[in-house]
């Protein structure tokens, strides 16, 4: 892998039509084979957006997604919603845990495969994380947030596995929920590393401020991860700095992580496309405190707000700045994506 | 043909509301007539607004030059006891909806970009000139005399409410250094000094010390209002700002308190921005066109007034817009002895003042822009649940909404009074279209549609009556994150 490689944190844009063709799918005016086929072609077309942008580490984009827990919960043995229908897809399903969680993984590995077979790239693949998953879910069997906790954490355990078993080898962590819970960041880590435990793969874990509806759902600094995010078996923090500011990159480094950052760069709620000399000056700002070997260059948190254009023209503005700081740093020639030309 | 009576809950009790006389008096002027009555709609509504944009009857024309042209006769049920209404439909019948004598004063348009709104617009950058013209200030012309949003309970709720939300954050170490909170359409600023005076006494009281920490920002599109303002609330001069702002795109001055802002106030705001409206008839959305004049009676007289040719009104109306009634009487001096007497013309203008409408077909409600940022598709849910409807899109206080929610921090909230209906069936009972109060333009918004678009955003908007005044039609509107 090149020197500040860049990637995607998970979610693509998802084109206002699709959004209407996922509710339609809800209201049961679609049917579940229909949408696989039009999830099968915008999952094609996201991944070649992203390769033409230049992106070294793509994603399916969690086309297939209606939000950050659904996809999952929803699926899992064990969990019941109050309804099988929703009014907008995005909406969260009110979920309840009825009866003990089970560990056979849900279908992940399959969509995985199918994105295996769209690009000669490496994949990045993200799940929701156990603590984040907790926090909307209703208990009625485990009667301890922690036993809850734990329990996710052993159902993605498995989840993993089917995916390392599939060829995946770049694995994400997403906690949009944790910053709301600062106190709770120990049983955050813990649940972590039962979900990384024996599963051999590079994993990354996201933090972010939330991004639901474009919106960030809480404010406060990235010290309330330390120092228990140094236990957590991960290898690979990716932190939203674009819209936040990089005011905390330096405590990220005096705290004491020493492994892979990911580089939030793309301001996910803003659509405002970054020039790739704004995306240059976040890098280099982060040189300052992040040995260049171990910065990967991302967006803040997902692109699935912003419209396809925007999302389109800020990946190229990234792996545009990005090309920048490299050259400077390699001497190589900055090479302008497919997109960009 | 189909007959549509809108006010159904005045058809009953001791002041019954008489249809079948001013339907019978309709049909036999249909009957004499040679309008293919297969293609005619008749809808009924009571007007309760005594200053209105509409006649006893208008005939509008439904998808016009077009093979399905059809007519629509709508009659104010209030005034047909006034005796013109055989006359006028037989006049406007024969004219196709534009009878001899009228004076249009602007083209067919989207009913926000009438010249309805260029009047409310100028009744709020010279209303000062206006409330020496009619001798009262605009605040004593609303129901009760005084504005809902200085109601001291309602004021104490929504403190309280934002005293625990800050008490909660400060626990968890994460309310910021700066409090924000910000008034859209401030008026006099009696709102903004009700609310700082108790704040102040209740952070006295409680000992949080927040009062040092607020950052209370005054926003109103007319200068004149906020200086006002500024001086009602001088007494906490270090904590308010003033800004002047066109409430249809509040993050153009406010972008630096995104997603900042712990309490977003609005009242008597959304009511009066410019609106569109869109019927449905037998699945297919329409536009409602209009397009203003003076009657020809009205004409005349403001004619003999100002001393200008009927023809030149148009004209002269539209300088009016563009320069205002001081550089109107400088320039036109041998028409206006002074001011005075341009504020007149104004008045008179405005007084006379009514819409015609027509009905465009939307070929599909994506080739409509709600506002540049939001596609019709958004009246989809509204329209398709209720059928045959016609509804308020009131694009200003939509444009004014979804530009207001990304100031809200998290933990934030809009609150807003405002005329609202709250389900799209009001609009199938009830006239919810424009009326004049004062100078300016009063309307219903269109509750369902921004809980929608909220919705689409990802906040919890809820309605509820105004709690703290028996008897009034404010609703309040509350917007917060869901989730």
């Amino acid at each position: 892998m090149q020197l500040l490689p860049t990637t995607v944190v998970g979610s693509y844009s998802v084109p206002e039509w699709l959004e209407r063709l996922k509710t339609d799918y809800h209201r049961r005016r679609l049917s579940a084979a229909h949408l696989s086929e039009i999830h099968d072609a915008a999952i094609k077309a996201a991944v070649k957006d992203q390769e033409l942008a230049g992106i070294d580490i793509v994603s399916d984009g969690e086309l297939r997604r209606d939000n950050d827990v659904d996809y999952l919960l929803a699926r899992m043995p064990g969990v019941r919603a109050a309804t099988s229908s929703k009014s907008f897809y995005f909406d969260y399903y009110d979920l309840t845990v009825t009866s003990p969680l089970g560990t056979e993984p849900v279908g992940l590995a399959e969509e995985f495969r199918f994105t295996r077979t769209l690009t000669e790239r490496p994949v990045k693949f993200s799940l929701t994380g156990p603590f984040s998953l907790s926090r909307r879910l209703r208990d009625e069997v485990y009667g301890d947030r922690r036993e809850l906790v734990l329990a996710l954490a052993h159902a993605l355990n498995a989840e993993a596995r089917a995916l390392v078993e599939a060829g995946a080898t770049m694995l994400q962590i997403d906690e949009p929920f944790l910053a709301g819970y600062p106190e709770q960041v120990g049983l955050a880590v813990e649940a972590i590393n039962v979900v990384t435990a024996g599963v051999e793969a590079t994993w990354a874990l996201h933090v972010c401020y939330g991004n639901r509806y474009a919106r960030p759902s809480w404010e406060g600094h990235y010290t309330f991860l330390f120092p228990a995010v140094l236990d957590a078996g991960v290898d690979q923090l990716v932190l939203e700095f674009a819209r936040k500011g990089d005011e905390d990159l330096p405590s990220v480094a005096e705290l004491g992580w020493d492994r892979a950052l990911g580089l939030g760069v793309l301001d996910v709620k803003s659509e405002q496309v970054e020039t790739p000399e704004v995306v240059a000056g976040r890098i280099r700002r982060a040189l300052k405190v992040i040995d260049a070997n171990k910065l990967v260059v991302n967006p803040d948190c997902g692109l699935r707000h912003v419209p396809p254009a925007v999302a389109r023209a800020k990946l190229s503005a990234m792996v545009e700045g990005a090309a920048q700081v490299r050259g400077q740093l390699t001497g190589a020639p900055v090479a302008v994506a497919a997109s960009r030309q | 043909m189909l007959i549509e009576v809108r006010p159904v809950a005045r058809l009953r009790g001791p002041k019954a509301v008489d249809v079948a006389g001013p339907l019978t008096e309709l049909l036999d002027v249909l009957k004499g007539s040679d309008v293919d009555l297969a293609k005619v709609r008749v809808v009924c509504d009571w007007i309760q607004y005594k200053h209105n944009f509409r006649g006893v009857v208008d005939v509008r024309q439904i998808a016009p030059g077009t093979p399905d042209e059809e007519l629509e006769i709508a009659v104010d049920l209030r005034r047909t006891g006034e005796g013109s209404l055989a006359a006028e439909t037989t006049a406007l019948l024969a004219g196709k909806g534009d009878p001899a004598g009228r004076v249009w004063l602007d083209t067919w348009s989207p009913g926000s970009e009438g010249c309805m709104w260029a009047f409310n617009r100028l009744y709020w950058l010279y209303l000062q000139l206006w409330e020496k013209a009619t001798g009262h200030e605009y605040e004593s012309t609303l129901p009760g005399g005084s504005s809902d949003a200085t109601n001291s309970g309602s004021v104490r709720e929504l403190i309280a409410d934002l005293v625990k939300s800050w008490d909660d954050l400060a626990q968890r170490q994460s309310l910021p250094d700066e409090l924000y909170v910000v008034e859209l359409g401030v008026g006099n600023g009696n709102q903004a000094k009700a609310w700082l005076d108790e704040f102040r006494t209740v952070d006295q009281e409680n000992g949080r010390g927040y009062y040092r920490r607020l950052h209370y920002l005054m926003c109103d599109y007319s200068p004149h209002v906020l200086d006002i303002a500024r001086t009602t609330v001088g007494d906490h001069g270090d904590h308010v700002s003033s800004l002047v702002l066109d409430a249809t795109t509040p993050t153009t001055a406010l972008g630096f308190l995104r997603y900042k802002v712990f309490l977003v106030y609005i009242s008597n705001v959304y009511d009066n921005l410019p609106c569109d409206e869109v019927v449905n008839i037998g699945g297919q959305p329409f536009r409602v066109d209009t397009r203003a004049y003076l009657t020809a009676e009205s004409a005349a007289e403001i004619s003999e007034s100002t001393g200008v040719p009927v023809g030149e009104l148009p004209g002269l109306v539209q300088k009016l817009f563009q320069i205002g009634p001081e550089l109107l009487a400088e320039a036109m001096p041998t028409c206006f002895a002074g001011t005075d007497a341009a504020v007149d013309f104004w008045r008179r203008t405005w007084q006379g003042l009514q819409r015609a409408e027509r009905f465009v077909p939307l070929p599909g409600l994506d080739s409509y822009a709600i506002t540049p940022a939001l596609s019709g598709e958004m009246l989809r849910p509204l329209l398709d649940a209720y059928g045959d409807v016609r509804i308020n899109v009131n694009n200003g206080a939509v444009a004014s909404f979804a530009d207001t929610l990304p100031l809200l921090h998290p933990f934030g909230r809009l609150v807003c009074h405002d005329l609202f209906i709250t389900d799209v069936g009001q609009s199938r009972t009830g006239f919810r279209g424009p009326g004049k109060y004062d100078g300016s333009v009063v309307n219903w918004v269109n509750g369902p549609l921004l809980a929608h678009i909220g919705s689409r955003k990802g906040m919890d908007v809820r309605f509820a009556p105004f709690a703290h005044r028996k008897g009034t039609n404010i609703t309040t509107m509350t917007a917060q994150v869901r989730d």
